[in-house]
This record gives C-alpha cells, sequence and structure tokens, in this order.
C-alpha cells in the first residue's frame, strides 16, 4: 500500500541498529508490562486463570486496534515513533503503582486494569507498524518484516525469561515496572538524539529525560510504595508483615489497638480480644472438675492459652498451631508476646507445631479441657477441622468429663454455618451446648461446648476476667429469634456442606452490610 | 498498512497437544497431527523433570506368545494353582483362603500383584497406577460387601440398616471438577457438564437422558432384578435390556435425536472413562449400564493408592501364596483322572521364575485362570483360540507427576473438557491435612483408536519424553505453572488395559462360551463380564473360587 508520507526524510541510513534495537526493547516490555498486570490482577483478586486470560486477551486485542489506528498517522512518523515510546514507558512504567493505588484507593480496581491493560495495548500496537513504515526504504519488505519480527518475538521470550526467573524473586512487581519502563523511555531518548536531524524537536529528548528521571524516582521509593499501598490495605499501619509457607501475617497497630490479620482476615484487635477469648474459653473450663491437661488447636497467637493459665487448676497446655512462624512472632517478639501476657513462655505450655488433624489422629494423650479455636471453615481444607470424623478423634482425645469449646463463626451472619457444627459436633456422639458472645469487631460470635456427657454450667471463673460474670455467662446459652436453630444438614468429610452454608452467610452479609 | 502484529506465543490459554510423531494411530487417539513444540518442552529439554517408563513388563508377556517353553527341573503337587495375581485371582486366593483352603499358589508374572490396581509409592504419597476407586457396593454385589467390611471400611449401620462407610475412606469433597470454557467448575454429573439455560434444545435433551436413566435404574423383570446390576450376573436379561447390547451409544443418540454437543462429551467421556472406548464403540448397553447399575448419588471408596488399598488387604490375607515375577507359559489338562482324585482329571502349570529362569511344574487338581482372556490360547494346550477373537482391548497410558504443590482449590477427579484424556486425580486429596503441600497426580490417557493394535504398536515406540511433554501439553491449558510444578513424571503403558463393551459383545455370546471350564481349569476375569471394573473381576475370582472347591468337596459359606 502506498504511504503518501508528507515530510520527504533524510535517509534513516546508519540509524536503522538503534530501530531494531528498539523493536526487542518494545517487545520486552510490552510483554513484561501484560505480565505484571495478570500477576498484581492474580494477586489481588485471586483466580489466576482468569485473570491472565482476561489480561492477555485484551492486551492482544488492543495491539490489534493499535496496529488499525496506526493507518491515521501519515506524517511525522519518527516523532509520531518517539512520543509513543515515552508514553509507552510511562504508562507501562507507572502500571504496578496505579493498580495497587486503583485496589487500595477506589473500588473500580477492573476499570483501571482494563483500561490500563488496553491504552498499554494500543501504544505497543502503534510502535511496530510505524517502525516497519520508517524503516520500509532501508530494506526489502521480504527482510524488513522478518528482521522486525524475529527482534519482536526473541524480546518476547527475553520477556518470558526475565519475569518468573529474575524480576517478580529479585526486584519485585513494584520496581519491575519502574525499572522496564525506564529501559522503554532510555530507548526513546537514545532514539530522539541520535534521529535529532529528522525530527528537529530539540525538546523531544528532553522531554523523555523527564520521564526518564521520574522513572528512576519511582524505582527508587519503589519499596516505600510497596509498603504505603500494602498499609492502605489494611486501616492502621502494618507494623509486622511476614509470610510463611501457610499465610501471610500482618500486625497492625492504630490508635485502637493492635489487629492481627491472616491472608487479610482479621483474627483479633487488642479492643476487644478478650471477649472473644474469655467467652472461648471459661465457660467451657469451668464446667470440667479436673482440669489439669489443656488442649489448644489452632490459636499460634497465645491468647486461649492466657486465658488458661488464669485458671490455677490447669497444671500443662498443650498449643498445637500449624504454623511455626505463628507462635515464634507470639513467644518470642516482645511487643506480641506481651499481648499474650508471655504465655507461651510459660513452663506449664509447650508449643507444637503440627497439622491438627494429623496431629490427633496420632497422637494418643487425653486432655480434660480443649480449645479449638480454628479459622472460619472458608475453604475445603479448612472445611475438614469441622468435620464428623475431625470431632470423633477430637472425642477420643477427650478424658471422661472433660469437655471441648469451639470456635463456631457468627450465628448471626451464618446462621447456618452455626447450626451446622452443632448437628456435626451431635452426629459425632458428643453433646452439644451452643452459644454466643458479642466481639465488637468480630459481631455477634458463636461457640460450642462439645463434651461425652452431659454438662452442668459452672460460674466457677477464675478472677480478673473483663467480660465474663457468672450472669453474663449464663445469659450466653441463650439464643435470640435471629440466631435460634435452623435445619441443617451434618458436616461430613464427604459432602463438606459446611463451606457452603459459610459462604452463603458471609456472601449475603457482605452484599448488605451498611457502607 | 502495515503487517499486522502477531502476538507472541506463551502456552498459557493455547490448546497444545504436543507433536506426538507421523503416527497415524496417534493423531487420530490424540485428535491432532504434527505440532510446533509447545513451551513446556523447556523443563524437559533443561531436565529438569525427571522420570521414566515403569513396569514394561510387556516383553516377558510376549515370550508367552512367542512360545517361549523352557523344560520344568522341578515338579510339585499342590491342589490348587491360581495363574494371575490381579483382583480376579486375588479374590479367588481370598475366597479359598477365607474359607480355610491354604494349600494354594498364585502365579503372577509381575514384580507386583494387583493387576489394574496395582499402585506406587514415593516421598510424596503412594498413588495409583490404574483403578482408584471402589463405589459404594450395590445390594447385589454381596462378595464386595463382605470384603470392604472385612476391611474396616464400615463404622456403623445406619437407621435404613444399610452399612455407614467411614468418612475418611469416602471421597472427600469436592469430587469432582471440569475445566471449561477457560475456567474450572465444580461438578462432574451429565447436569453439570451440559448446564443448559432454561427452554434450549440442551436442556430438553438432558432432561430426557436423565429421564431414560431413571426408568432404566428402576427397572425390574420378572424375577425382580435390575436392568444393569453389578455383577451383571445378578442383572436382568430380557430382550427388551438385551437388545441395547446391539447398537453403539452413538447410534442411540442419533435415535433418541440427541445432539447437545456437552451431553456426547459427557457421555463419551465416561466411556472413555469407564471402558477405555468412545461413543462409536461402546455398546449402548455398557454405557447405560455405566449410569445405571449404581444410583445416582453414589459415593465412593478411595485411597490415596487407588484400589491398591484393597489389593494390599488382600496381600494381608493371602500374600505368602503369591509367587510374584512367575511366567505360567504352559497349562496342560491331564486326562487321567485316577492319581489326582478327581473326575475331570488335573492340570500340569508350567512356570518360568524370571529371577532365576527356571522352570517348575505345578501339579493341580484344579486350577483357577486369572489372565485376561485373550492370552488363553498362548499358553493353554488345546484351548481354541476361536471365539476369543471377540474379546478386544483399549490400551491405556497412565502417568504419575509429582508436584510441589497440589492445584489451588483442586478437586479429586479433575477432567479437562474436549482433551483426549480424562484429566487427573489428586493422590493426596483424602489427605486430612490443612496446610497446601507436594502431591503427585495421577493422569489417565486411553487410546481410543478403533484399531487397538496400531495403538499398542505406536505406544511401544514412544519415549518417556514423547509421553511426558504430551501430559505437560494437555495439563498446561488448565495449570500454566505446570510446567514449574512437576518434579518427577513416571509413565505406565498397558497394552491391553480393559477389555472394550463394543456393540454386540456382551450379549453376543463369546462371553458366556469363554465360561466354560477347559477340563480342571476354570476361568476367572473381568473379561468375562465384558467390562472392567472391581465388583466383576472380583465376581468371577469367587465365583470359580467356590467352583473349585465344591469339586473338592471343601465346606464353604458362598459369598455370591
Amino acid at each position: 500500500m502506498d504511504d503518501p508520507r508528507a515530510a520527504p526524510a533524510d535517509p534513516i541510513g546508519a540509524g536503522t541498529g538503534v530501530l531494531l534495537i528498539s523493536v526487542f526493547t518494545i517487545a520486552t516490555c510490552g510483554l513484561i508490562y501484560e505480565l505484571l498486570a495478570g500477576t498484581i490482577a492474580s494477586y489481588l483478586l485471586g483466580d489466576s486463570v482468569t485473570q491472565f486470560s482476561t489480561v492477555i486477551g485484551v492486551y492482544l486485542f488492543s495491539m490489534g486496534v493499535g496496529s488499525y489506528l496506526s493507518r491515521h498517522v501519515r506524517r511525522d512518523l519518527i516523532t509520531r515513533f518517539i512520543e509513543i515510546e515515552i508514553l509507552v514507558g510511562l504508562v507501562g512504567g507507572l502500571s504496578s503503582p496505579a493498580l495497587f493505588f486503583a485496589f487500595t484507593e477506589i473500588n473500580a480496581f477492573r476499570v483501571v486494569l482494563y483500561g490500563w491493560v488496553t491504552a498499554t495495548g494500543i501504544l505497543v500496537g502503534l510502535e511496530i507498524p510505524f517502525l516497519i513504515r520508517i524503516l520500509e526504504d532501508e530494506f526489502p519488505l521480504h527482510d524488513l518484516v522478518s528482521r522486525v519480527l524475529s527482534l519482536d518475538y526473541l524480546g518476547a521470550l527475553a520477556a518470558s525469561l526475565l519475569f518468573p526467573l529474575w524480576l517478580v524473586p529479585q526486584v519485585g512487581l513494584m520496581r519491575s515496572s519502574f525499572v522496564f519502563g525506564g529501559l522503554n523511555v532510555l530507548v526513546a531518548v537514545w532514539t530522539s538524539h541520535r534521529f535529532r536531524r529528522h525530527h528537529r524537536r530539540p525538546w523531544l529528548t528532553a522531554q523523555a529525560c523527564a520521564a526518564l528521571v521520574a522513572l528512576g524516582l519511582g524505582g527508587v521509593l519503589a519499596d516505600d510504595l510497596m509498603t504505603w499501598s500494602e498499609r492502605r490495605l489494611y486501616e492502621d499501619p502494618v507494623i509486622l508483615s511476614r509470610s510463611s509457607p501457610y499465610q501471610r501475617i500482618v500486625l497492625t497497630r492504630g490508635d485502637d489497638g493492635v489487629r492481627l490479620f491472616l491472608n487479610g482476615n482479621l483474627q483479633f484487635s487488642t479492643l476487644d480480644e478478650y471477649r472473644y477469648h474469655e467467652a472461648l474459653v471459661h465457660p467451657g473450663l469451668a464446667t470440667v472438675a479436673a482440669p489439669r491437661r489443656a488442649l489448644v488447636l489452632g490459636g499460634g497467637d497465645g491468647m486461649a492459652v492466657r486465658e488458661l493459665l488464669k485458671d490455677d487448676r490447669v497444671r500443662e497446655v498443650t498449643l498445637v498451631d500449624l504454623d511455626p512462624m505463628m507462635t515464634e512472632i507470639f513467644r518470642d517478639h516482645e511487643a506480641f508476646a506481651a499481648l499474650n501476657g508471655h504465655a507461651l513462655h510459660s513452663p506449664r505450655v509447650e508449643v507444637v507445631n503440627a497439622d491438627a488433624f494429623v496431629w490427633l489422629e496420632s497422637n494418643r494423650s487425653r486432655y480434660d479441657f480443649v480449645v479449638v479455636d480454628f479459622p472460619d471453615p472458608r475453604s475445603y481444607s479448612l472445611g475438614k477441622l469441622y468435620t464428623t470424623t475431625f470431632y470423633r478423634r477430637l472425642a477420643g482425645r477427650l478424658n471422661p468429663g472433660g469437655a471441648a469449646a469451639i470456635q463456631s463463626t457468627s450465628p448471626l451472619v451464618s446462621r447456618r454455618a452455626f447450626w451446622c457444627v452443632v448437628e456435626t459436633v451431635r452426629a459425632a456422639g458428643l453433646r452439644a451446648k451452643p452459644y454466643h458472645a458479642a466481639v465488637p469487631t468480630f459481631g455477634e460470635w458463636g461457640y460450642v461446648l462439645a463434651s461425652p456427657e452431659p454438662l452442668a454450667l459452672s460460674d466457677a471463673f477464675p478472677p480478673g476476667l473483663r467480660f465474663l460474670t457468672p450472669a453474663i455467662a449464663r445469659s450466653l446459652f441463650e439464643f435470640p429469634a435471629d440466631m435460634a436453630p435452623v435445619p441443617v444438614d451434618v458436616n461430613h468429610l464427604n459432602n463438606q456442606i459446611l463451606v457452603q452454608y459459610h459462604a452463603d452467610g458471609w456472601r449475603q452479609y457482605a452484599r448488605n452490610r451498611p457502607y | 498498512m502495515a503487517e499486522p502484529r502477531i502476538p507472541p506465543r506463551r502456552g498459557l490459554t493455547r490448546r497444545d497437544v504436543l507433536r506426538v510423531g507421523p503416527g497415524a494411530a496417534a493423531a487420530m487417539a490424540l485428535g491432532c497431527g504434527p505440532r510446533p513444540p509447545a513451551p513446556t518442552e523447556r523443563a524437559l529439554d533443561a531436565g529438569r523433570i525427571t522420570g521414566t517408563i515403569v513396569g514394561a513388563s510387556h516383553r516377558t508377556g510376549h515370550r508367552l506368545r512367542d512360545g517361549a517353553r523352557p523344560q520344568p527341573r522341578e515338579v510339585r503337587d499342590i491342589p490348587v494353582v491360581i495363574v494371575g495375581g490381579g483382583v480376579a485371582g486375588l479374590s479367588a486366593a481370598w475366597k479359598l483362603a477365607r474359607s480355610g483352603l491354604r494349600d494354594f499358589v498364585v502365579l503372577e508374572l509381575e514384580p507386583d500383584a494387583g493387576g489394574n490396581a496395582r499402585w506406587g509409592e514415593n516421598h510424596v504419597s503412594a498413588y495409583p497406577w490404574g483403578a482408584h476407586y471402589l463405589p459404594v457396593p450395590t445390594a447385589e454385589a454381596t462378595a464386595t460387601r463382605e470384603l470392604v467390611a472385612e476391611m474396616g471400611l464400615i463404622l456403623d449401620t445406619g437407621p435404613d440398616g444399610g452399612p455407614v462407610y467411614d468418612p475418611r475412606h469416602l471421597c472427600h469433597a469436592p469430587q469432582e471438577r471440569l475445566f471449561i470454557d477457560g475456567g474450572w467448575r465444580g461438578g462432574l454429573s451429565a447436569r453439570d457438564v451440559v448446564d443448559p439455560a432454561a427452554g434450549s434444545a440442551a436442556a430438553a435433551e438432558l432432561a430426557a437422558f436423565e429421564a431414560q436413566a431413571r426408568r432404566y435404574r428402576d427397572y425390574r423383570d420378572g424375577r425382580g432384578r435390575r436392568a444393569f446390576a453389578l455383577p451383571i450376573a445378578a442383572g436382568a436379561d430380557d430382550a427388551a435390556i438385551v437388545e441395547l447390547d446391539r447398537m453403539s451409544m452413538r447410534e442411540y443418540f442419533d435415535r433418541a435425536g440427541w445432539s447437545s454437543r456437552r451431553l456426547r462429551w459427557y457421555v463419551d467421556y465416561c466411556c472413555r472413562d469407564d471402558f477405555g472406548c468412545t461413543l462409536e464403540t461402546t455398546s449402548a448397553w455398557a454405557a447405560w449400564h455405566y449410569f445405571c447399575s449404581r444410583p445416582d448419588d453414589v459415593e465412593y471408596l478411595t485411597w490415596p493408592e487407588g484400589n491398591g488399598r484393597i489389593v494390599r488387604h488382600l496381600l494381608e490375607r493371602v500374600g505368602g501364596n503369591v509367587r510374584p515375577g512367575m511366567l505360567a507359559y504352559r497349562l496342560r489338562p491331564t486326562g487321567n483322572a485316577g492319581d489326582r482324585g478327581v473326575p475331570g482329571g488335573g492340570v500340569d502349570v508350567d512356570a518360568l521364575d524370571t529371577r532365576t529362569e527356571t522352570a517348575v511344574r505345578f501339579r493341580a487338581r484344579h486350577c483357577i485362570y486369572a489372565l485376561p482372556r485373550f492370552t488363553a490360547p498362548h499358553v493353554i494346550d488345546g484351548y481354541p483360540a476361536a471365539g476369543l477373537e471377540a474379546f478386544t482391548y483399549s490400551p491405556w497410558m497412565v502417568a504419575n507427576l509429582t508436584v510441589d504443590r497440589a492445584p489451588d482449590g483442586a478437586a479429586w477427579d479433575n477432567v479437562l473438557f474436549d482433551s483426549p484424556s480424562l484429566g487427573y486425580v489428586v493422590a493426596t486429596h483424602q489427605d486430612l491435612r490443612t496446610a497446601p503441600g507436594p502431591s503427585v497426580l495421577t493422569y489417565y490417557l486411553p487410546l481410543t483408536v478403533p484399531n487397538p493394535g496400531a495403538a499398542r504398536a505406536w505406544m511401544i515406540e514412544r519415549r518417556w519424553r514423547d509421553w511426558a511433554s504430551l501430559v505437560l501439553a494437555d495439563l498446561v491449558q488448565a495449570h500454566p505453572d505446570i510446567e514449574s510444578r512437576v518434579t518427577h513424571l513416571d509413565v505406565m503403558l498397558w497394552g491391553h488395559a480393559m477389555i472394550r463393551p463394543t456393540p454386540g459383545f456382551i450379549w453376543g455370546g463369546a462371553r458366556r462360551r469363554a465360561d466354560a471350564p477347559h477340563g480342571a481349569i476354570r476361568f476367572a476375569h473381568s473379561d468375562m463380564s465384558g467390562i472392567s471394573v472391581f465388583e466383576e473381576a472380583q465376581y468371577h475370582g469367587v465365583n470359580a473360587a467356590e467352583q473349585v472347591m465344591r469339586a473338592l468337596g471343601h465346606a464353604h459359606a458362598t459369598s455370591l
């Protein structure tokens, strides 16, 4: 097709090398932006197959749009090319901070995500047609297409290797974005300088340099930006953030106290965790005549252990938590160990890091009182810890006259899930006494007391409790109409109906939340 | 206008079945022709994924076909010899031992007994090499119920008087999922797969399909027998039902006017899964048997090593009688009855100990021949080959992939829509641990070409790398990171994995003729049912054992 380029340019001549190198750079950077967008979307939204598929689809489509639009640019190709390179560098380079910002600050992450991917795709899609047209007088078409496209694919290969092997593990998502944006602009600076006689715009090189400085600054500040954006995910400043093989542990400190998040889910706030843990431990513990040996399953924060140690009758506590990082933080970091009164350092306490179900299968000891404080049954793997099979194992570890207190999600938010735990405990051959307590940061929270023999409630609580009194304790066993029993199925390993109940309840709650 | 930019290709969403060589059979089996190498080959090229083709005993087996005939140096007298240590042979042994008859030997060619229920084990988990579950046995499967009770799988008696199974052994949730339309969806019933829009033609077909399944499930013949029972021997044989065997399931679909692509895919998938045959090559009777012999809410008993767990149990009972590495190369019925006290005479079983290369002759009063039926003319003197050509077998490839982490959200059975494979099962699914960890994925590929012989020849030529890249290219569609997750990949080739219930086979007479004893040799194999499932293999094994005990006058209670 003829191309009426209005401005007759000098021969490109020796500049072809620069342009071919820029093909390679554009291809590398383009794919890196796409991988960054896919990775960040998977990281923030989950479901990596959907995220990658849609990001790649939108990106490739937008490149097609860019290629199509390139026909409308007819003059000053080199100038346009350099401008677009600067723009790609800026848009691509700012993609990570923009996406993190969009997620934490505004409620339209997907709009920003696909908008950003579309913009990058269109710009990248414009570049190759431009280049081919700039170079069309330098090489015969067959040679030109072969050079440009092979460099293009080579660049893609470089990106696909660099990304998983070096960028994600070593450089980080935030800095990778700045580094490659900068690289993109660097090529623009070079091209602009090399072809200064073609475009005759002294400011173009200066603009490119300014963009380069901005991206460089971003690269230097990348760590701070990452920390900042992570803090924005939580309400309060993050004071500790660690990833174990099992979960992401984040502790924040605000005006109203310390909060623990596991994989983004609130576990406690020091504002009212005493309510949760006193209600979890003492009503059940008081029913046991001689609770010498106690067991805590889950609860690596040591708060339940702290409550157990308040009762002098408890001589030994075994804490079984999956994650050594959790128990280490709450045993050895002064700031956090203080929250549980250094309970994990007590000579009465033994800490075991093991998977609770497997540990129960292999351990033959018996206990007088067991605290079951697992995360909510949000997944099938957690749901196993709320099945008849688990409670049968648990029953086998209880001494006659013993009892277990089980955290059982919110009977108000997920009523069926709560009563499903109650029925599952009963189906496993145990007595079940359901109760609940108000924990402001959680809402109405539910517990089940499980025991081989009928339990007689008792008011004999240890001194120093802030929430429980005999009168309050009695009231906890009364259920108002909006939390009253509903017919439910029993949760078995082979149906895991509880996971469904739980998801339904909380999904509805999230939908109807007042804000 | 400039050249459009061709996007960089990244084996992410691309449906990618690998270059599998020029074999036409292969192309047919895998639904593709030669393709360029996939990105998943990088890990193979780099040698980062290790593995091998394991258990290639076809060479030893083919010694039978090629007429190996060493002279036995040693002669032993023994009342009963069982040839073949698969589920049928071990079940015969189990029944004999359970009835107090302990003087017998089981000759097994492979180093390990178990047949299709063999298993492997590595530092991560045990894993199946073939059969990987047992549906909770139906009322007719009396021997199977006896076995599961003996294995301690039953916790209690339910309010209806039926057994309550220990949930640890029932397949945990989530059981099944399907990769379709670029994402995973839970469930794998016809309804889950077809997922019809209300009022669509597909919805009407699905409803008709389900209604037909209910009718067949509820059907009782004049003697109160179900249309499709397990074992088949306990079911109806009236013409109305049996005539389904004359057509393929494809013809059944055509006659019913069912054309929904997803319903066809689903039933074809089930046929491939259970029989290694397609919609076109499976008899309609066999296909409906699959759907209607068990309740539609059937539960599955499963273990990391699959049905290897059942084999382990059987071996606890009879392992002392099993002689692995023994190739029974010649069976000769002996006519003169007198010296062995059996009216029909006895049988000489010549076997080669493949480890010492020495031959032994077992002079038995009875023999239970529990090998696939096609081998009989190669091994048994004077056994007519005629009639056995109706017995055809589908070849399978099974791969076990060790992965550093089980896929997120994995179900027990993970199926890929429109893949030639059956997807994979997760060996650690029944694990009670909550933390994510490494696992073993068992990947199944039946080679469903019309000519299984050609497929077998083609299979033997493939190297490990060919299989490994094929498996990875299939799985990468659903798991973009599969290549970086797999550390080890072993392959097992099953030349004669499953009897094929092609139209006319099950009710055509060949099966019944194969039941007839040959002198003192009785036959036991799921081949004789025409479907390769545990209950049938066990039924034939137990049945042969009971016949032998009757002939020997050995008192026993029947399990059938």
